[in-house]
């Protein structure tokens, strides 16, 4: 315990009590102790093998753990990490309640598959540590709800992995919105092209014995292994997320809520298919329509017709009684009138810009302040996804109550807003 | 079972007349018990139960009330084709609007009377989309011996211009014949006074591979000259998409597309296929499971929507009730479980 730095460690030191210590004066590259943020990695996919990159690379990070179910993924990430830092030598689990465990970590990031996300990051906040965790959010509307919670009640750093929202475009974005240059926004339609894929009619197979399948499925309903269900392409499965629509919704309606803050929503429409040519369960296509206040939200599976979108796999496009703003991660183009141009130079850069989204979280949790993707903001963000995919599950329109964060009028579908968790991954 | 010996053996239970729910269960039942390895005492069973449960009229419901176009629809924009006299529907006025049901039919049997006038021209759409007839479904020709484009292609009973007769029905004009259409998914059969004209498969026929599964049945306004008509009567239907073993065995076939029109099926008899649904996901064939998963989840959704009737909700409820009785799988126990969480919600 005596080596360690954990939050409260950051909270006391933030003053010159510290000042004095003599290991302040370690090199340059490297951060003091006291000042090193020591880091576990939950999840060593795709995403994860990114986080372990990303954070490794901060001087003042120190990675002491990583973990995965599957000890092939693992022993691959422990592999890459040494090999880059031959410095590091972080510890190897599987299960990442021994993560918890330890006293001397102080963020454990998570990149697991949706249907864990909540509970690793509870479970996190419980022990006192800080979380960056993937996107989407939760696998549940309600777990959502209860991450925030007991964020705030263990006082705990929490950021979205959504890297876009870091970069310049998105800030840019919102403040040309925010701006009024395109007059009041009434409409906005928000498109990823492209949905699930059947995956076919894979026979059952035994897990492969690297594979903890029954920790893999943990609170997910039990079901017999195949290799498509798990690595990879997880998301096509209502079972563990909400498919290509879970997937990238966050990532665009971020540009939405950072620019418009939408509140009040009301209803929630969507229509679409699920795959006829594999056992994928979540969305071939989905299009869904947000009422909010005074704001229109259209989300659709094809580019809209507006001028632009066809180019744009991902985008947004803000309808002003002005003029028009199309963006997707990187590009924008205003249009007012016949005029199409990439800015407004009149308009004021106002938004502090941030100094990566890694970074941002790191100097959240020595400052105890909020991240820019922080739990709120991105529990808001999130929100309107589960709806519609709980819309789209049940084939109906479901009216809103914002206030009490409830569907009005229809108990099958608040139903479908929480998760029966698998014994014993109920806690 | 190999999935088409299971499909042939629905076939036969629909071509042997099943009709009423109570067979259909017991069709269900068999088809449960026997589904592993008795694929032939399932299908003599069917074909026995022709006799037992119902006669050639069983399951048949008339789509004419012999009185007016009730449950018919003629597309606005044109002048009404259509008229009715004497139990008799009539095309006389050429170039009018055709008639379509207002109802949609998958798989069924059509069957009606016709009379032409001496050089009728009319036909019977399948399967069509009334705004986009001719392009979205297929048409049965009607059609008077002596006029032009007369051949095995273009005569009546051929399906115009994409699959012709093999056996040429009695064309004599100025009196009544009998029709039968069958619609069995891929498989389309016509009979004119009790003989096989004309069989096709989707499969066989490209001109068949991109129409609809699903859609109105209409009659084609007389399009030959003035004065000419065509009469219809008795016009009546079996839908077989009613059928639970029919609509199960669709499960299992190999065509995605037949495989959604039979997990939609399924959806809209509710109740009466949560059973044989949940046998389903405990079998082998993953197609089937898959489909049957995603269907026992609309019916849950649908029964647990706010304006559903309660005595439907009720009825779906405890047919997961019964169907949690037999002691599933544990994986389907659990999927039956949770749905029954949201339609008792």
């Amino acid at each position: 315990m005596c080596q360690t730095v954990r939050r409260r460690g950051f909270l006391k030191g933030a003053g010159a009590a510290l000042a004095g210590l003599p290991f302040l004066s370690t090199s340059m590259a490297k951060a003091a102790p006291s000042e090193r943020i020591r880091v576990a990695h939950i999840g060593c996919g795709g995403m994860g093998n990114q986080h372990i990159r990303w954070f490794s690379d901060f001087p003042d990070v120190e990675t002491v753990a990583l973990c995965d179910v599957d000890s092939d993924r693992l022993a691959g990430s422990l592999k890459r990490l040494t090999e880059r830092k031959p410095a590091a030598k972080p510890e190897a689990y599987a299960d990442f309640r021994r993560i918890l465990d330890r006293k001397d970590i102080d963020v454990v990031t998570c990149a697991t598959p949706d249907h864990w996300h909540a509970l690793v990051a509870i479970s996190a906040f419980a022990s006192g540590k800080d979380v960056y965790g993937e996107k989407p959010l939760s696998y549940s509307l309600r777990e959502g709800q209860r991450m925030e919670t007991e964020m705030l009640r263990h006082k705990a750093v929490f950021q979205l992995g959504t890297q876009i929202h870091a970069g310049d475009n998105y800030h840019r974005v919102a403040e040309i919105i925010r701006s009024g240059a395109l007059g009041k926004i009434r409409t906005v339609r928000l498109w990823k092209a492209g949905g699930t894929k059947g995956l076919g009619f894979p026979p059952a197979e035994k897990p492969p014995a690297a594979l903890d399948w029954n920790l893999w499925l943990g609170p997910a309903p039990y079901a017999e292994y195949t290799p498509v269900r798990c690595h990879g392409s997880f998301r096509s499965f209502f079972d563990y997320s909400g498919g290509v629509f879970a997937d990238f919704w966050c990532h665009i309606a971020d540009v939405l809520f950072m620019s418009l803050a939408p509140a009040r929503l009301t209803s929630v429409d969507a229509r679409g298919e699920v795959p006829s040519d594999g056992i994928a369960d979540t969305p071939k296509w989905i299009d869904a329509d947000f009422a909010f206040d005074g704001l229109d939200v259209h989300w659709t599976t094809t580019p809209p017709k507006v001028p632009g979108a066809e180019a744009m796999s991902i985008g947004a496009h803000f309808e002003g009684a002005n003029g028009t703003l199309t963006c997707d991660y990187e590009h924008r183009t205003i249009r007012i009138g016949k005029e199409a141009v990439s800015d407004l130079p009149d308009v004021p850069v106002t938004l502090p810009r941030s100094p990566g989204h890694q970074r941002n979280f790191l100097d959240a949790v020595k400052s105890r302040g909020l991240p820019e993707s922080n739990l709120p903001y991105a529990r808001k963000m999130t929100l309107p996804m589960h709806l519609a995919l709980a819309s789209f599950r049940l084939k109906r329109k479901l009216a809103w109550d914002s206030v009490k964060e409830e569907v009005v009028g229809d108990p099958a579908a608040n139903y479908l807003l929480a998760r029966n968790s698998r014994k014993p991954f109920d806690w | 079972m190999k999935r088409n010996s299971l499909a042939n053996v629905a076939s036969a239970c629909a071509l042997c007349r099943a009709s009423d729910l109570s067979a259909a269960t017991l069709y269900w039942n068999a088809a449960h018990s026997a589904m592993k390895t008795h694929a032939i005492p399932l299908l003599l069973f069917c074909l026995l139960s022709r006799t037992a449960f119902g006669g050639p009229d069983a399951g048949f419901k008339p789509l004419f009330n012999g009185k007016d176009l009730s449950g018919w629809t003629m597309l606005p924009g044109k002048p009404p084709a259509f008229s009715v006299a004497e139990g008799v529907i009539e095309t006389r006025p050429r170039g009018g609007s055709d008639l379509f049901t207002t109802g949609r039919f998958g798989n069924f049997v059509l069957r009606f009377e016709y009379l032409l006038s001496d050089v009728g021209n009319s036909g019977v759409l399948i399967r069509c989309d009334p705004n986009d007839p001719w392009r979205t479904g297929v048409e049965v020709q009607l059609l008077a011996p002596w006029t032009p484009h007369r051949d095995d292609l273009h005569c009546t009973a051929s399906l115009y211009g994409i699959v012709a007769v093999t056996n040429r029905p009695d064309e004599t004009t100025g009196i009544w014949h009998q029709m039968e259409i069958a619609c069995d998914r891929k498989a389309i059969t016509v009979s004119v006074d009790g003989k096989l004209a004309t069989a096709a498969n989707a499969d066989q026929a490209a001109g068949l591979k991109d129409k609809l599964l699903s859609g109105a049945i209409g009659f084609q306004s007389n399009h030959s000259k003035e004065g000419e008509f065509a009469r219809f009567r008795k016009v009546e239907v079996k839908d077989l998409d009613a059928e639970p073993a029919y609509v199960q065995a669709g499960f299992f076939d190999a065509d995605a597309r037949v495989r959604t029109q039979a997990r939609e099926a399924a959806a809209a008899l509710g109740a009466a296929m949560v059973g044989p649904l949940a046998g389903l996901m405990g079998g082998s064939d993953v197609a089937a499971r898959t489909g049957a998963r995603q269907a026992l989840f609309d019916i849950a959704a649908a029964a647990s929507a706010p304006q559903a009737p309660a005595e439907g909700r009720r009825a779906v409820a405890r047919a997961f009730e019964s169907a949690l009785r037999v002691k599933p799988p544990e994986p389907t126990a659990n999927y039956l479980e949770w749905l029954l969480g949201m339609v008792e919600h």
